[in-house]
C-alpha cells in the first residue's frame, strides 16, 4: 500500500467520522439548538473534509464542499439567517458531501451536475444576502470570494515604488535617469516594525534567504539605537539597505521573501542604475503606517535575557558599511559599545555573557557569513532542545482492526490452553502440587481479566447508530403528519465494533416501524387522552454479558386481531391454532409479515420485521417483542457483547464433538419421545406442536458412522433465518460452554454446513455447525 | 545538525498524518496535537523550534493557540506557521494579527512546505 493510500484510508476514516458528527449536530440544530459552537463544529466538519479532498484531488467534492462551507461561514457570523429552510438545505448538502465522499472513495464519479441545484441555491441565499448589504454593488459575485482586507502596504507600494519598467513612476522615484537602470541590481530597504519581531520573523532568516538570490551588500542603520539603559527588547531600532545583483533577479522573487513580513515592516525595492550610490537612492517607503516604534517600557532583567534571540543578533550583526554576505568572512569584533551614545547600563561584556548560554548565541561578530552561522546556529538550538521525552497531546492511538483482531485471536488460544492446562489437572495431581494449582487460579482469573480488555478495545459506543436515528424520525413524522418526540439513553453504551456495524440496519427498520405503525396521528392521540405528540425511546444498557436495546413507543400497541388474522391469511398460523398474546407479538417477525393496511413508503418496502430478526440472529442476538394495548409497543434486542466468542451448546456425531450456536436453538428433544414422520420424497418432518419441521441427521449429513442407538439420540431444535425451524439429530448432547470462533476459509476451507471450527477445552478441534447453512443446502439438494 | 522539531497542530488526521510523513521523510522530529490546547499543552513540556498550525478547530482554535503560545512563557521568537487555504486570506491575516510568522496554503507542496520552514527558523 502506497503513503497516499495510507492517506486516503485515514482520509476516509475521518469523513465518516466526519459526517456522523454531522449528523448529530444538526439534529440538535434542527431541534433548536443553533448556538455558535454548533455551527462551528459544522463548519470545522465540512472545512475538514474538503481540505482533505484538497490533497487528493477530489475536485467535485472539493467544488461542493467550498461552496457549502462558504454558506455555512455566512451563517456562522450571521451574514445568512439560520432558518429552517437553510438547515434543511443543509440537511441535504449534508448528504451530497457524503454521496461525494462515497464517489470519492469507490472511484464511482457522480453525473457531473450533481449537487448543482444545491450549489445555486447556496449562490442565492448570499447573493439575497449581499443585495441587502450596502457596500456590494454586484449581487451575482460567487460566494468563494473573501475579502482582503490585509493589503495596505502591498497596494502603496505597487503605487509608488517603481516597476521595472520605465514608466513615470521610475523618473519620480529616482534621480537616476530610467536608462541607467541596470538589469539584475536592485535595492531593498527595509524597516521593520515591532510587530515583525513579535510574530517572530527575524531580518537575518530573510538575508539568509537574499542571499541566495544573489550577490548581497547589507548595512545595517543603527543611528535609532538608543542606549542600553533605554533599551526593550521588543522594539525595533535597526533598518537595513540592501543591494542585490544577480541578472536574472526579479521584483517577485525578492517579494517573495518579503512575502510573511509584508505588513510588518516598511519595504521598498528598486531596480537601481549601476554605480549609484546606496545612499543617494531615495527610498520608497510605505506612507501607510508611521514606523511603528516601541512605545519604551520599564526594561525589566528579565527582558535582557530575552535579548538573546533575534534582537541580540540584529544589533550584534550591523556594521557601519556594506557587508559582503558572499565573501569570506571577516571576523574582527566590532566594539558595540561605541555605537551608543551614552555608556549603557550594562557593559557589552556584561550583555554577552548575559546571552552566552542562550542557545542562539552568536559570536559577537560584526560580519558573519550566513550560511556558515545558521547551521551553526540551529545546531546549538536543537541540541537545546533535543531532551527530554517526547509527549504527544493525543490521548488515543488508531490501531488497524486486523491487529486488534489477532490480540484477540490470541487472547483467545490463552483462554483455551488454560482451561486445557485446568482440565488436565485431575485430583492427584492437584492434592500433589498445591503451588501449581493456586498458579493455575492465578493465571485463569489474569486471563479472563486480559480477554475482557481486549474485548473492551473493540468496543464502541452506540452512539454512532444511535445518532441516525432523530433525522429518521424527523423524517417519518413529517411524511405521515405525525408529532413524535425520540428520547435516546445509554447512547455511550459500548459494543463490539463489528456488532455495530450490522445494527444499523435493524435498528432503522425497529425505528421506523415504531413511528410508522407505533404511534397515532395527533388526532387519534388527543382523542385516546394522549399528549398529542408520540414518543419513541430509544436505549441501550448492559446486562450481564450481553447488550439491550430497547425501541419503546407510547403507541397504540400491535392490533392482535389483525396480526392473527394476516397470519392465518398467510398461511403462518395454522387455523385451528391459538396462540398466546405473546406468540402473537412475535408473529410480526415471521416472513413476508406487514400489517400495514396499505403500503407505506416508509415501512413497507416489501420486507418486513423478519429481516430485523435475521439481522439480529445473524450476530447472534434475538428480538422480543411485548406490547400494550392503546399504550405502546417494547421491542427489545438482545445482543452479544462480542462476536469473538460463542456461546454454544457441545453435542456429539459419530463419535467427534461438534457445536451448535446457542442463540439458535429452540428445544432438545429425546429422540424416542419425538413424533417423526416419513414424507413422499424420502425425507423425514418432525411434528413440533401442530408444526412440521424438517429433520437433519447430522451423522448422515457429514457422512459419520454412528453406533448410538436410534431413539438414546436427541433432537436439538433450532431456528434458521426468518423464524423457519430445522431439526437436527445428533448422538449426544454433552454441555454447554463458550468458545473461540476460527475461521475455517483461513486455515483449511470453505465447508458447506460448518460455520467454522473452534478448540476444545482438552484440544480437540470441534466444528461449528452452520444451521443455516444446512438448511439451505437440503432445500438445493431437494430441488435439485 | 541536529533535528529540528515541528509541533504540528491540526483537527484533521489526514492532515496531520500527511505532514508527519513529509517533515519526518524530511529529517524533522514531528510533534503532533489535534487542538490549540492540547498545542500548549504539548509546548509546556517540550521544546520545539517551529509550530505548523491549523485555525478552525475544536476547543481552542488556531487564532486563540496563537495568542496564547505568544503570551505564554518564553514563546515569542517561536516561529509559527498557520495552515490555510488558497481563499481564505482574512484567516491569513486574523492569525498574523495573533502573531502568526507565516503561512501554509493547503493543500500543500511537501517541497514548497520544508522550503517554507526553512524560511522561518533559525
Amino acid at each position: 500500500m502506497s503513503d497516499l493510500d495510507d492517506f486516503k484510508a485515514t482520509y476516509f476514516d475521518e469523513c465518516s467520522e466526519l459526517l456522523t458528527e454531522l449528523e448529530e449536530q444538526f439534529a440538535a440544530i434542527e431541534a433548536g439548538e443553533r448556538d455558535a459552537d454548533r455551527l462551528n463544529a459544522v463548519f470545522r466538519a465540512i472545512h475538514s473534509i474538503k481540505g482533505g479532498a484538497g490533497a487528493f484531488g477530489f475536485q467535485a467534492l472539493v467544488g461542493f464542499a467550498h461552496a457549502y462551507e462558504t454558506l455555512l461561514d455566512y451563517v456562522r457570523d450571521g451574514r445568512i439567517e439560520l432558518v429552517d429552510d437553510v438547515v434543511v438545505l443543509c440537511i441535504r448538502a449534508n448528504d451530497i458531501v457524503a454521496d461525494h465522499v462515497k464517489a470519492a472513495q469507490t472511484g464511482e464519479p457522480l453525473p457531473a451536475d450533481y449537487g448543482m441545484e444545491e450549489k445555486e441555491r447556496f449562490d442565492a441565499l448570499a447573493r439575497g444576502e449581499r443585495a441587502g448589504s450596502d457596500d456590494e454593488d454586484e449581487g451575482g459575485e460567487p460566494l468563494d470570494e473573501f475579502d482582503i482586507e490585509f493589503v495596505p502596504v502591498m497596494v502603496n507600494l505597487d503605487a509608488e515604488a517603481p516597476a521595472t519598467t520605465s514608466d513615470d513612476a521610475v523618473e519620480d522615484t529616482f534621480d537616476a535617469p530610467p536608462m541607467q537602470v541596470e538589469p539584475g541590481h536592485w535595492e531593498i530597504r527595509f524597516t521593520p516594525h515591532r510587530a515583525l519581531y513579535a510574530r517572530a520573523n527575524d531580518p537575518l532568516l530573510l538575508f539568509r534567504e537574499l542571499a541566495v538570490l544573489g550577490e548581497m551588500h547589507v548595512r545595517a542603520l543603527v543611528e535609532e539605537i538608543p542606549p542600553l539603559a533605554d533599551f526593550e527588547p521588543f522594539a525595533v531600532y535597526c533598518s537595513w539597505e540592501i543591494t542585490l545583483v544577480s541578472p536574472t533577479l526579479t521584483e517577485e522573487m525578492i517579494r517573495e521573501v518579503f512575502e510573511f513580513v509584508e505588513g510588518d515592516c516598511d519595504i521598498a525595492i528598486a531596480q537601481l542604475g549601476a554605480g549609484v550610490p546606496l545612499d543617494a537612492a531615495p527610498i520608497v517607503a510605505a506612507p501607510v503606517a508611521p514606523v511603528a516604534r516601541a512605545v519604551a517600557k520599564e526594561p525589566e532583567p528579565a527582558d535582557l535575557l530575552a535579548l538573546a534571540d533575534d534582537e541580540v543578533a540584529s544589533l550584534l550583526d550591523f556594521d557601519t558599511g556594506p557587508v559582503a554576505f558572499a565573501a569570506e568572512p571577516e571576523p574582527a569584533p566590532v566594539s558595540v559599545q561605541d555605537s551608543f551614545e551614552e555608556p549603557p547600563a550594562l557593559s557589552f561584556a556584561e550583555l554577552a555573557e548575559t546571552i552566552q548560554p542562550s542557545p542562539v548565541a552568536k559570536p559577537p561578530a560584526a560580519v558573519t557569513p550566513l550560511k556558515a552561522a545558521t547551521p551553526a546556529a540551529a545546531a546549538s538550538e536543537g541540541e537545546e532542545s533535543s531532551g527530554g521525552g517526547r509527549s504527544v497531546g493525543v490521548q488515543s492511538i488508531r490501531v488497524d482492526l486486523d491487529k486488534v483482531d489477532r490480540v484477540v485471536n490470541m487472547v483467545g488460544e490463552l483462554v483455551i490452553t488454560q482451561s486445557m492446562l485446568t482440565q488436565q489437572m485431575d485430583e492427584t495431581l492437584r492434592a500433589r502440587y498445591t503451588e501449581l494449582v493456586r498458579g493455575l487460579e492465578v493465571l485463569a482469573q489474569t486471563t479472563r481479566g486480559l480477554q475482557d480488555s481486549v474485548m473492551a478495545i473493540r468496543a464502541q459506543p452506540v452512539k454512532s447508530v444511535f445518532s441516525r436515528m432523530p433525522r429518521l424520525v424527523r423524517e417519518l413524522a413529517t411524511k405521515t403528519n405525525k408529532k413524535i418526540k425520540l428520547e435516546t439513553i445509554g447512547e455511550n453504551t459500548e459494543i463490539d465494533k463489528t456488532v455495530i456495524e450490522q445494527l444499523s440496519d435493524p435498528l432503522t427498520h425497529m425505528v421506523r416501524n415504531s413511528a410508522d405503525h407505533g404511534i397515532e396521528s395527533p388526532e387519534k392521540r388527543l382523542a385516546r387522552g394522549k399528549p398529542e405528540t408520540g414518543t419513541i425511546r430509544l436505549s441501550a444498557e448492559q446486562a450481564g454479558g450481553n447488550i439491550l436495546i430497547i425501541v419503546e413507543d407510547d403507541g397504540g400497541g400491535i392490533n392482535r386481531e389483525r396480526v392473527l388474522q394476516v397470519a392465518r391469511d398467510k398461511g403462518v398460523v395454522a387455523p385451528d391454532v391459538n396462540p398466546t398474546d405473546e406468540q402473537i407479538d412475535q408473529l410480526i417477525f415471521a416472513p413476508g409479515f406487514s400489517t400495514a393496511s396499505e403500503v407505506s413508503d416508509l415501512s413497507g418496502r416489501g420486507v418486513g420485521m423478519d429481516v430485523v430478526l435475521s439481522n439480529i440472529k445473524k450476530i447472534g442476538g434475538s428480538v422480543h417483542v411485548r406490547s400494550w394495548t392503546g399504550k405502546g409497543t417494547r421491542m427489545t434486542l438482545r445482543l452479544p457483547l462480542t462476536l469473538a466468542v460463542l456461546d454454544v451448546m457441545l453435542v456429539k456425531v459419530g463419535g467427534s464433538p461438534y457445536v451448535v450456536p446457542l442463540s439458535s436453538i429452540v428445544e432438545t428433544i429425546q429422540c424416542s419421545r419425538a413424533s417423526f414422520e416419513r414424507v413422499p420424497s424420502g425425507g423425514q418432518v418432525l411434528q413440533v406442536r401442530g408444526e412440521y419441521v424438517q429433520v437433519i441427521d447430522l451423522a448422515q449429513r457429514f457422512e459419520m458412522v454412528t453406533d448410538t442407538d436410534a431413539d438414546n439420540r436427541f433432537v436439538v431444535l433450532c431456528e434458521a433465518e426468518g423464524s423457519a425451524k430445522v431439526a437436527l439429530i445428533v448422538d449426544d448432547i454433552i454441555g454447554q460452554q463458550q468458545v473461540v470462533i476460527k475461521s475455517l476459509e483461513e486455515n483449511f476451507e470453505r465447508v458447506e454446513g460448518i460455520a467454522g471450527g473452534t478448540i476444545l477445552g482438552d484440544g480437540n478441534v470441534a466444528l461449528i455447525v452452520d444451521v443455516q447453512g444446512l438448511k439451505t443446502t437440503i432445500v438445493h439438494k431437494n430441488a435439485a | 545538525m541536529t533535528t529540528l522539531r515541528v509541533l504540528t497542530v491540526d483537527d484533521s488526521r489526514t492532515i496531520l498524518a500527511m505532514l508527519h510523513h513529509t517533515l519526518s521523510n524530511a529529517g524533522f522530529e514531528v510533534l503532533q496535537a489535534e487542538d490549540g490546547k492540547q498545542g500548549l499543552d504539548v509546548l509546556k513540556n517540550e521544546t520545539v523550534d517551529v509550530v505548523i498550525t491549523d485555525i478552525n478547530m475544536p476547543v481552542m482554535d488556531g487564532i486563540e493557540f496563537i495568542k496564547n503560545v505568544r503570551a505564554t512563557g518564553n514563546h515569542q521568537s517561536l516561529p509559527i506557521l498557520i495552515l490555510t487555504t488558497e481563499t481564505s486570506q482574512d484567516k491569513r491575516d486574523q492569525g498574523k494579527a495573533a502573531g502568526g510568522t507565516g503561512w501554509i496554503v493547503k493543500p500543500f507542496d511537501p517541497e514548497k512546505l520544508i522550503s517554507v520552514i526553512h524560511r522561518v527558523v533559525h
